[in-house]
């Protein structure tokens, strides 16, 4: 058996397809996923959405978001698939497996860091209810808003 | 500059360290230069994702180009990051290539 992965696949739907069209796209979608042995972990329909520039004079288009799992003659058939299709206006595949361990493995390590930190400081492990409001009043003072970045910096 | 002539008579270490910080804050023109700081060091974000458009649009000026790290702070494995995400994120038209 071939190596099985992690992917995301989001695809953009004409905005004028109706819902029988974008059944049976998530459905051609699964059954290529199943004859590679492969799996559809999640499905997550963003909806309809402006685009930021046009796609084939469309202003609008419809999201789908899926996490697959499957191996890598999977991606190559999707791929092939969905720029074959008239409905389907955009699609992206993005190997997800690697960053997100990444991602996890570096939460942990600075969690642990933290737990070793205050135990070294003679504090409980986790941070008392009486810290977590005195940090909270803190933070509210602090005037770095996600707009007070980088402006006015040249 | 007449900073720069302080800075002489002082001498040491800590004379050194103040007159940059005096730069700093003392810009002629009277721009005050923040110390800039790596957003995703500080949220403590280990991956950039392209889904996030709300994480990527400070990131990109007017124009849609993609903010240099000298002026955002970014640093540079974040950054790397942060240009595929946009990048991706162009693809699927979450956010434009140019603007004008």
């Amino acid at each position: 058996m071939s190596i099985h992965r992690q992917y995301e696949l989001v695809y953009i739907a004409m905005p004028d397809a109706t819902e029988e069209q974008l059944a049976e796209l998530h459905q051609q979608v699964a059954t290529v996923v199943d004859r590679f042995g492969g799996t559809i972990e999640r499905t997550e329909p963003w909806g309809r959405r402006r685009l930021a520039y046009e796609i084939n004079r469309q202003r609008e288009g419809v999201y789908v978001l899926n996490i697959l799992n499957g191996p890598a003659a999977m991606v190559a058939e999707l791929e092939r698939r969905l720029r074959v299709l008239d409905i389907c206006m955009r699609h992206l595949v993005v190997r997800v497996d690697e960053v997100l361990a990444k991602e996890n493995r570096s939460q942990t390590r600075r969690k642990s860091a933290t737990v070793a930190r205050r135990l070294r400081r003679g504090l409980p492990a986790e941070p008392t209810e009486q810290e977590l409001s005195r940090r909270k009043a803190e933070n509210d003072d602090a005037d770095g808003g996600p707009d007070g970045f980088g402006e006015g910096d040249r | 500059m007449s900073g720069f002539g302080n800075k002489d008579t002082r001498g040491g270490g800590r004379g050194a360290a103040k007159g940059k910080d005096g730069d700093k804050a003392g810009r002629r023109g009277g721009f005050f230069r923040r110390r800039r700081v790596c957003k995703f060091c500080v949220e403590k974000i280990d991956y950039v994702s392209y889904k996030d458009v709300k994480l990527l649009s400070p990131f990109i000026p007017e124009r849609g180009k993609i903010q240099p790290r000298r002026i955002s702070g970014t640093c540079a494995k974040h950054q790397r990051a942060l240009q595929t995400a946009i990048k991706r994120a162009r693809t699927l038209a979450l956010i434009p290539y140019v603007t004008d």
